[in-house]
């Protein structure tokens, strides 16, 4: 028997749906506004984090192939220079990632040197807490930066969550918010009710079923109800009319970012989209043995990925108001460690791509020979990008959510 | 209705024991509202039995539980020692929730989980966390005195806090700050100093290898002043001056206030007032909490249908409806994606809720869970029928199987309009089918968010 999910609430939406249209005074829902603290504009721009869980080796994905210093220190990791996307007489992409090269030619890619938390630990635990908290200082610190971020923003007469968590795993602890639920969805089928049959019902004949028109819960509910159902509605459009149309190569990461591009296309209040490659816990990147097969099959997945993410949204002229931007907890030590591998490091690279940034190289490369236990030198706090994406990019007021003013990267062309 | 309206601020009659009268009549509406408020929701024989007993004695059988309770509540205790995971702890106080004779017990244990709120990611121990609730759980409907004395020395709320080494040299203030603004008084009702010297007062005890100690050369003995008194105080004078502050029974209240009677508006400094200064003489949380269940105004428009269900009432609320017992394993986790994560709250602040509860996609997220509750395959399976409820109390026609479950799960809360006009466009293959789907259909309503 094949009787569904979605059969089952085809057949049963009817009066669900149609009672979505029941709430009497939307408007006047906003004078009980109990509101975020923090500061927004009316901008529409859309962040999307993608973690690199393990601690990626910048080394070999931005490859300082004409250092000296890296050929020594890689005797079997090492990238060759004849094989590396190149970026100029120092820096090329590792060989799988020829798709970013490209977008960096195109001028949608953005490569910020160096960055780290202070005070180099080592741990996963411990260094992807300080990615997560984004208060490195304070290891008691019970919420993430985009739990913060959605809390500031975010007002209870508000519908839509802005913050939304896709992927497999358990949420990471970024999204730990001191009062919003922040969604974790794996498919847009998380995110929609069914269109139902009885939606030709007359609007104003429900209305009027409805009794106890003053309470305040019940008329956020019916909202809530009625937005649900209309994004619901959009989200289905935007799948329907897309399936299949965008080329995304068949990789998890290209299909939670196909995923991304129709809820953007879709429009629903989504400013932040958080996803991960690598499989959460100590993740994929981490590669003490035997690096080089597994860390360019990932680098690959995530080249061709988000290169198929970002030619899907300029086709549709959508990639103005999309930023991605990565993380992972740390790089990984100069020197391989005499198992093919490399131990955990310090300062790596980070990218962001998009259709309004500064394209290039941000800031120096670290470099390979002033070294702090055996890893490159941060000289760019994460936080300052965190700053930047939140402040110049989606227009949020960074400080509420940071907890301090940090000096902006000059990138985001806005 | 302006009558009502001062009837409701004035402290007299809002306090007063509620009688049923021709204004507010004792009715499956009321019956439905105590047993979501003081319970998780209730079967059709509960309602029924409500309505015949009237109010106060239902609220008698409520407050004080049958001796089988005890026995219940001991025999989980053992099921949970011999768990070894915080997901299996989740999952047997869910079936607890669902089976107690004692259901108010566990409402307040659940609140006070959220009040003294730790995350068992942080504490990493199921031992620590099962002790944590089982005492809160002993203590629910006790004395927050003993409540707050032994919150302060549970050692995993103080790991959790990062407050598990409380040095001479080196004092903590988290554990300090935590009582002082999150489990008492309020963040406006103390200083940075008074936080700073409760700390120096917290000195002396430390985890350790999971057990708290108390190093008497780590005791700072020299003199603290602490909310506008000085002495050499212990932890345990600081705990008593604390709860001589007004501030923090009045805050304590209005927190239970919100619990019990209503989200929507904060009530009124009068009528806290007097409620707040009994509580303050002995800190007897099952003396509040029976003062406002047998209050006029719990019983009032004041109250009803003005708080949003948190998941677990929602779930659990289906649950007994429908008689039925399923996987909690699987509803913990499904609870989880809804934003109530048992034994792992947000912050030390605990669960918002409200209307924090709510968002567009949390709607659907409740949608599909209710679905997966009734629709009868996996990951629930058919553990839930509709049908074989409103069979088993006298229903023979999908038709009288609907006014059933209106009845059952929204006390006629709808217009009669719309009451009638439900469910006409179902289409279903049988009539247990066609009963899954209108459960769902109704569980899926906005009213039936609101507790």
């Amino acid at each position: 028997m094949s009787y569904t999910r979605r059969d089952f609430l085809k057949a049963t939406l009817g009066a669900t749906t149609m009672l979505s249209f029941a709430s009497p005074v939307p408007n006047l829902l906003v004078r009980a506004a109990n509101t975020g603290t923090g500061r927004q504009d009316d901008r529409d721009t859309v962040l999307v984090v993608i973690q690199l869980s393990g601690g990626n080796d910048g080394l070999n994905t931005v490859v300082p192939y004409a250092d000296d210093e890296y050929v020594r220190n890689r005797p079997t990791l090492r990238l060759q220079s004849n094989d590396v996307h190149k970026i100029d007489s120092y820096l090329g992409f590792h060989p799988r990632m020829e798709a970013f090269s490209r977008l960096y030619k195109d001028g949608h890619l953005c490569i910020v040197q160096g960055v780290a938390y202070p005070n180099s630990d080592r741990s996963h635990d411990v260094a992807m807490r300080h990615w997560h908290t984004a208060e490195p200082d304070n290891p008691n610190c019970q919420t993430g930066w985009l739990g913060r971020t959605a809390d500031s923003v975010w007002h209870t007469n508000q519908k839509d969550m802005p913050v939304v968590f896709i992927g497999p795993i358990v949420q990471p602890f970024g999204m730990r918010a001191e009062n919003v639920i922040i969604p974790s969805i794996q498919s847009p089928d998380d995110l929609t009710i069914d269109p139902a049959p009885g939606e030709s019902q007359p609007k104003q004949a429900v209305e009027s079923f409805r009794s106890d028109k003053d309470n305040p819960l019940l008329n956020y509910l019916r909202d809530c109800t009625a937005n649900a159902s209309s994004n619901s509605r959009r989200i289905e459009a935007v799948t329907r009319a897309s399936a299949n149309k965008a080329d995304y190569p068949a990789f998890l990461l290209a299909d939670t970012l196909r995923t991304v591009a129709q809820l953007i296309r879709a429009n629903v209040g989504i400013r932040v989209f958080f996803t991960e490659l690598g499989g959460g816990g100590i993740g994929g990147f981490d590669n003490h043995a035997n690096q080089l097969g597994n860390h360019c099959a990932l680098l690959h997945q995530l080249s061709e990925s988000l290169a198929a993410f970002i030619h899907d949204l300029k086709k549709d002229k959508l990639l103005d108001k999309v930023l991605v931007m990565t993380i992972s907890e740390f790089g990984r030590t100069v020197k391989e460690n005499g198992r093919r591998g490399t131990g955990h490091g310090a300062a790596a690279p980070i990218f962001l791509a998009g259709g309004k940034l500064k394209s290039g190289l941000v800031g120096s490369h670290p470099s390979l020979t002033d070294l702090d236990n055996g890893a490159m030198k941060l000289h760019t706090d994460f936080r300052r990008v965190y700053a930047t994406v939140l402040e110049e990019w989606l227009g949020f007021e960074s400080r509420a959510i940071l907890n301090k003013q940090y000096e902006s990267l000059n990138i985001v062309n806005v | 209705m302006a009558v009502q309206n001062d009837k409701l601020r004035d402290p007299s009659w809002a306090w007063a024991e509620y009688e049923p009268n021709a204004d507010q009549p004792w009715n499956l509406a009321q019956a439905g509202h105590l047993y979501r408020r003081a319970a998780f929701g209730a079967s059709w024989e509960q309602l029924q039995q409500a309505l015949s007993d009237g109010p106060q004695r239902t609220i008698d059988k409520l407050l004080k539980p049958q001796s089988e309770a005890v026995e219940f509540n001991r025999t989980y205790d053992e099921y949970e020692v011999a768990t070894s995971s915080v997901d299996q702890l989740r999952a047997w106080w869910l079936r607890r929730m669902i089976q107690t004779p004692h259901p108010l017990l566990e409402k307040m244990t659940l609140f006070w989980h959220s009040h003294f709120a730790t995350d068992a990611a942080k504490v990493k121990s199921d031992r620590l966390m099962r002790q944590q609730i089982q005492f809160l759980r002993s203590q629910a409907l006790g004395s927050f005195r003993i409540l707050l004395q032994g919150i302060s020395q549970d050692p995993a709320m103080l790991l959790w806090l990062g407050a598990e080494a409380n040095r001479k040299a080196r004092p903590n203030k988290n554990l300090a700050r935590a009582i002082m603004e999150n489990f008492t008084l309020g963040p406006d009702h103390c200083t940075k100093d008074d936080i700073g010297d409760a700390a120096r007062a917290f000195t002396g005890w430390f985890v350790l290898r999971s057990k708290l100690r108390y190093i008497p050369r780590e005791y700072d003995s020299n003199e603290k002043q602490i909310l506008g008194q000085k002495g050499t105080f212990t932890r345990n004078d600081v705990l008593r001056i604390i709860l001589e502050q007004p501030a923090t029974s009045r805050r304590l209240v209005r927190k239970v206030y919100r619990w019990l009677i209503s989200e929507t508006e904060l009530p009124d400094e009068a009528l806290i007032t007097p409620i707040a200064e009994s509580f303050a003489k002995d800190y007897d949380v099952l003396k509040l909490v029976e003062t406002m269940l047998r209050s006029n105004l719990f019983f009032s428009k004041a109250a009803y249908r003005k708080r949003i269900k948190s998941p677990v009432e929602f779930s659990i609320g289906i649950v007994k409806a429908l008689e039925g017992s399923i996987s909690t394993t699987q509803l913990a986790n499904d609870l989880a994606d809804l934003g109530q994560n048992l034994y792992n709250p947000p912050t030390v602040k605990g669960w918002a809720g409200g209307k924090y509860w709510i968002n567009s996609t949390a709607i659907v997220a409740r949608h599909n869970l209710a679905s997966a509750l009734l629709l009868g395959s996996d990951p629930y399976g058919k553990k839930l029928n509709p049908w074989a409820v409103a069979q088993k109390h006298g229903c023979d026609t999908s038709e009288s199987a609907r006014r059933f479950l209106l009845d059952l799960f929204l006390q006629g809360d709808l217009d009669s309009e719309f009451y009638d006009s439900l469910s006409k466009t179902l289409r279903g293959q049988n009539v247990e089918e066609l009963t899954r789907s209108l459960a769902y259909e109704i569980i899926a309503l906005p009213e039936f968010h609101l507790a």
